[in-house]
């Protein structure tokens, strides 16, 4: 608390004026100069200072920061608070995180804190300033006098770690296979691999790296439904937007996709960042609007060619039993849940691709690694029961 | 002159934003003065620009949440809500561009996405908010995915009505209830990815505290949260306040409950006496209306009005309304009317405060008509009804008694108008056998010589024969003079009877005996009654020319022995051709419209109350009486204007908060002496509900007024072409 006895000893004005002197600024979304950002909303007598991730952000790795040292983050809420006069000072956990804050709360009411586990509604809170966490613990930092210009991040889900500015992606993790980058809320291209860890604009922490394995269209699918589930719901757009949008990946996953949707979610996406309230709204299209700019080729392999280059997309991947390799054991039979595989000893097996849901069961079943798995065409196979050896291409 | 003018505009330009904090904006190039830091939405709808929107009401906050009304602000980025954007001098607003059309059309678009698309099977089809919407901004393209909510219509509620699937989450209704009622049951609520409005874990409103105000109704611009009473053949104010409308004389029922329940029992009585001069009459004997129709009746029991009425009046100081009436300057007219009942003495009070020379004319020794004759006196003591004449007669109301008018015609002579109110004092006699034996009484006679202490003839064996409320005011009579078997017998099935319930019970509990559903075949007995025959009735119904069709069960003739029958099956007015007047129905004086004309045959000579429309209820011939009042006032050459304000007007707070329990709040009921001790004598039996509950009774009013105060939306079509955005 010693950083706290030091700051009390001096007037507010000039807590504030050394955060601006230090050149502090907030972090995430609404990023720039801190002691800027603390006065504009500044609606006078009885504000309240809250500290939080940005609504925006539904991979919460930060939160890290909280469970490592807490003391940072709730110190540098009070060094805020203070220069504001803040009445009241508050801190934000994402619903469900309850866990976490009940680990928190006694540190907490020492610093007379309040925690909260909800979505902080910029509606009900129009007279809090809001602050982000990393904020608030590089607040803390530069008044203990430990300026650093790292940056948090999180490669391929590891643990929170903070790294140079100047670091550059590719010297994060093995990007041989890497053919995206979600940095932040958005994805890009290879060219990112050369960005420093400052100019990727990371505002939520994570780096990933995404393979041939990941299929964007569905990566944005998954990313799109987590906003929809944190979403408030209350601004039209952030809530009606998502909702077409996911639909959108939805469809082009089932091969259902069609060319307009690419228009479409550019401009539902660019409405959104300007036509809602908080960074919910104005990040959670970054996903589909970048994912869509960035990988045509992939959207357009499922769109006209009906595939999914990285065979994650069950509607465009067959299951189908190779008629040479085939012994007609019948393991693969027994395994099935919906009984649509056809045979009888010695004879070659079918599967009848309108029932199979594609479970991959039978492959895991098959001693001769017969069932096969293939996102492009089928090769000819056998439309009656046949001997094993006896089916013959025509 | 046009030289002159401009820096006189520009003088009071700037004197007025010094005094008043004013700015002047510029919305599509016409200027307007508006308080500053106003929101620039409601500034151009009251000064009718259009802009469209959908969230913003002008009662609640801004939420800024549909998009609708955004602008576009010279010097500014972007496109802005006009509903969250504060007036300051010198703002530049478009409220239309190319760009701003655009924006508009997405976001309609993606609300319709999820709203279904049968606007014409929607109850609001024409009333919707959004309809209008879509009609302003154009029609939406098909590129959406269309989606359906799912939910399913929930009719559970009283008096509300949830289609959730059309919700468009504006947000109003959440608002209503919370900022402005600071009810809070309804709140966005979130169902894994679904954000939707509802009560918390989806209770019923009545278990979530509700507290049925309507607010979330008023202020929702679709068909989703819909009032299931309301319809489009009445009214809508009538429907939303339903007792005030039931109310004959329409009395402001949910004015006077609040003021009851804020203890102020002198402005609740002035309420009452705005409408009604017989409160203390009324709140002990009205036949409430008003509680049929009470809205609380859906959500659990009806409030106790009446009650509350008789509280108020029986704890009215007289601070309010006491000499402080209108009373206008003596016009030199004189009227006359004739019968001092509820309808005339009603009349003869008003005509007088309108400044007119007024005589009551009244033919029994005792002014109050059927209140005095007619209402036993355990139901309304003697004493009140002279204590409200007795206001009337220091207002200069001259009442003459014992006299007796003949021929209506020749008072004209002498009186300027003459109003007849005389009632129906004959009762009827139905033409069966043995109806003319000794020991056959009539209602209104037997009524009156019990009211008078006089004789009546009446034995030890009674039978009543009718069902209405006349009826039971015989048959308890009897009891209470002695009668020591007494049978009432009617037409009607139980349910069917037009008596009300709580004299049906208590008549039970007196002893007497109830035989609904039964034909009265004949009256037997050589010399004197010796009883009644009886069949029971299988089917009661009226044929298309309201004729009765009756079906009797076959083999059920019965005979109940009695000494005296009494007839309750109708009075009519004492009056014969000989009076000089037309005669319409069942013996009345023919108006032109009973509600709106009530002048007769005779030039000068009008009609109010039961001689015109047959015996109805006091408070019906109150209001009869104030019609005839304005109309008379009218004729000799009055304003007809006879309302007056006695009450203080009030502030009443919108805020009604939470209330736990509210929806099962049990109705409160009078303090009802035990038949052991009311039985045999005329004292009041019903002390009305107990102090200690009075304010609890009138807390439970839902208070369905207060709905009439939230403002009315801005439609694009109350504005005039040409101003629109």
């Amino acid at each position: 608390m010693q950083v706290l006895d030091k700051i009390t000893t001096m007037s507010s004005q000039d807590v504030l004026k050394q955060i601006e002197e230090m050149g502090i600024c907030e972090y995430g979304v609404y990023h720039g100069p801190l002691a800027k950002h603390l006065t504009k909303s500044l609606p006078g007598q009885g504000t309240w200072i809250a500290a939080a991730l940005n609504n925006a952000d539904t991979d919460y790795v930060l939160l890290d920061l909280l469970r490592e040292n807490p003391e940072k983050v709730l110190k540098g809420l009070a060094i805020a608070a203070y220069a504001i006069n803040a009445e009241q000072k508050i801190l934000y956990l994402p619903e469900g995180q309850e866990a976490l804050a009940d680990q928190l709360k006694g540190l907490a009411m020492q610093y007379q804190t309040q925690i909260k586990t909800e979505f902080l509604d910029v509606r009900a809170n129009k007279g809090t300033v809001r602050l982000h966490l990393v904020t608030a613990a590089s607040l803390s930092d530069a008044f203990e006098g430990i300026g650093d210009d790292g940056i948090y991040v999180s490669v391929n889900g590891s643990q929170l770690k903070k790294v140079p500015s100047s670091t550059k992606i590719e010297e994060l993790m093995d990007i041989r296979d890497v053919k995206a980058f979600l940095l932040g809320y958005r994805l890009h291209g290879r060219e990112a691999a050369a960005w420093t860890v400052k100019e990727a604009r990371i505002a939520n922490g994570v780096i990933r790296g995404l393979t041939e394995k990941d299929c964007i269209v569905c990566e944005t699918e998954k990313r799109l439904l987590q906003s929809r589930k944190q979403s408030c719901g209350k601004c039209v757009f952030c809530r009606e937007g998502l909702i077409q949008l996911s639909y959108m990946q939805k469809e082009i996953t089932e091969g259902r996709g069609k060319a307009e949707y690419l228009n479409l979610t550019e401009e539902i996406g660019a409405a959104m960042g300007s036509s809602t309230l908080c960074s919910m709204g104005q990040m959670s299209a970054e996903i589909a609007r970048t994912a869509m700019g960035s990988f045509s080729d992939e959207y357009e392999a499922h769109m006209k060619k009906k595939t999914c280059p990285a065979g994650v997309c069950k509607s465009f991947v067959h299951i189908y039993i190779d008629p040479k390799l085939c012994i007609g054991c019948g393991e693969c039979m027994d395994v099935c849940p919906k009984e649509c595989i056809t045979g009888k000893e010695k004879y070659i097996h079918m599967i009848d691709a309108f029932d199979c849901t594609k479970c991959g069961a039978c492959m895991e079943a098959c001693g001769q690694d017969a069932v096969v798995q293939t996102s492009g065409k089928l090769p000819k196979l056998p439309d009656r029961l046949t001997k094993v050896g006896r089916f013959k291409k025509k | 002159m046009f030289v002159m003018s401009i820096p006189v505009f520009y003088l009071r330009i700037i004197m007025i934003r010094r005094f008043y904090n004013m700015a002047v904006i510029t919305i599509n190039g016409t200027k307007l003065t508006v308080p500053d830091n106003k929101n620039v939405l409601d500034c151009a709808l009251e000064n009718g620009i259009y802009i469209p929107h959908l969230c913003h009401h002008k009662d609640l906050s801004p939420l800024g949440s549909c998009r609708m009304c955004i602008v576009e602000v010279e010097g500014q980025e972007g496109l802005i809500p006009s509903c969250t954007l504060e007036a300051k001098d010198g703002m530049m607003i478009k409220t239309n561009s190319p760009e701003i059309e655009q924006l508009r059309m997405l976001a309609l678009e993606l609300l319709l996405a999820g709203h279904p698309e049968d606007c014409s099977t929607c109850p609001k089809y024409g009333n919707c908010e959004l309809q209008m919407l879509i009609q302003y901004i154009g029609p939406k393209t098909g590129r959406m995915k269309l989606w359906v909510k799912g939910f399913k219509e929930n009719k559970e509620n009283p008096l509300i009505l949830h289609d959730m699937n059309r919700c468009v989450l504006c947000g109003r209704c959440v608002r209503a209830c919370n900022e402005l009622r600071g009810v809070k049951v309804l709140q966005y609520q979130k169902n894994e990815m679904e954000t939707y409005v509802g009560t918390l874990h989806g209770k019923l409103l009545k278990d979530a505290d509700c507290r049925f105000c309507g607010s979330c109704a008023e202020v929702c611009p679709t068909g989703t949260i819909r009032d299931k009473l309301i319809s489009s053949e009445i009214r809508r104010e009538d429907a939303i306040v339903p007792c005030r409308h039931a109310c004959p004389a329409h009395t402001d029922i949910p004015r006077y409950i609040r003021l009851v329940k804020e203890g102020k029992f002198d402005e609740a009585a002035a309420v009452i006496r705005e409408k009604l001069p017989f409160p203390k009459v009324l709140g002990h004997i009205c036949t409430h209306a008003c509680e049929l129709s009470c809205k609380r009746r859906e959500v659990n029991e009806a409030m106790a009005i009446r009650e509350i009425k008789r509280y108020a009046a029986e704890h009215d100081t007289g601070s309010c309304w006491k000499g402080k009436g209108k009373q206008l300057a003596d016009t030199g007219k004189k009227v006359c009317v004739v019968g001092g009942g509820p309808a005339g003495l009603t009349a003869a009070y008003y005509l007088r405060k309108q400044g007119h020379s007024v005589t009551v004319k009244e033919t029994l020794p005792k002014a109050g008509g059927m209140l005095a004759y007619g209402i036993p006196a355990y139901r309304l003591p003697r004493n009140i009804i002279a204590e409200e004449i007795a206001v009337m007669e220091e207002a200069g109301v001259r009442i003459e008694t014992n006299t007796k008018v003949e021929k209506p015609v020749e008072l004209l002579k002498e009186f300027d108008a003459v109003l007849m109110a005389i009632g129906g004092h004959q009762g009827v006699r139905l033409p069966m056998e043995g109806n003319q034996l000794p020991g056959v009484l009539l209602n209104a006679d037997f009524l009156r010589n019990a009211s008078m202490e006089q004789a009546t003839g009446m034995g030890k064996r009674v039978i009543v024969l009718g069902g209405g409320n006349v009826a039971f005011d015989c048959a308890r009579t009897a009891k209470r003079l002695g009668a020591k078997e007494i049978h009432l017998a009617c037409l009607e099935a139980k349910e069917a009877m037009t008596a009300d319930e709580e004299e049906i019970i208590q008549a039970q509990e007196e002893g007497i005996f109830i035989h609904p559903a039964h034909t009265f075949e004949r009256i037997t007995g050589m010399d004197c009654v010796t009883g009644v025959d009886f069949m029971k009735v299988k089917s009661f119904t009226f044929d298309e020319n309201r004729r009765a069709v009756i079906e009797k069960e076959e083999g059920s003739q019965h005979h109940i022995d009695a000494d005296t029958v009494i007839f309750a099956v109708g009075q009519r007015p004492d009056i014969s051709e000989d009076a000089g007047l037309i005669l319409g129905r069942a013996n009345s004086i023919a108006v032109k419209d009973i509600e709106k004309d009530k002048r007769t045959s005779i030039e000068g000579i009008f009609a109010a109350g039961d001689v015109i429309y047959g015996t109805k209820s006091v408070v019906m011939a109150i209001a009869s009486g104030r019609e005839a009042a304005s109309q008379i006032d009218q004729y000799l050459g009055g304003s007809g204007d006879i309302s007056e304000t006695l009450a203080p007007v009030e502030d009443v707070n919108p805020y009604i908060g939470q209330c736990p329990g509210f929806g099962y709040q049990e109705r409160h009921h009078a303090q009802i002496d035990s038949q052991e001790q009311r039985g045999d004598n005329f004292n009041l039996y019903d002390h009305g509900i107990c102090d200690g509950e009075i304010c609890a009774e009138a807390g439970r009013c839902l208070q369905c007024d207060l709905r009439l105060k939230i403002s009315k939306p801005a439609l694009w079509g109350d504005f005039t072409e040409g101003k629109e955005a």
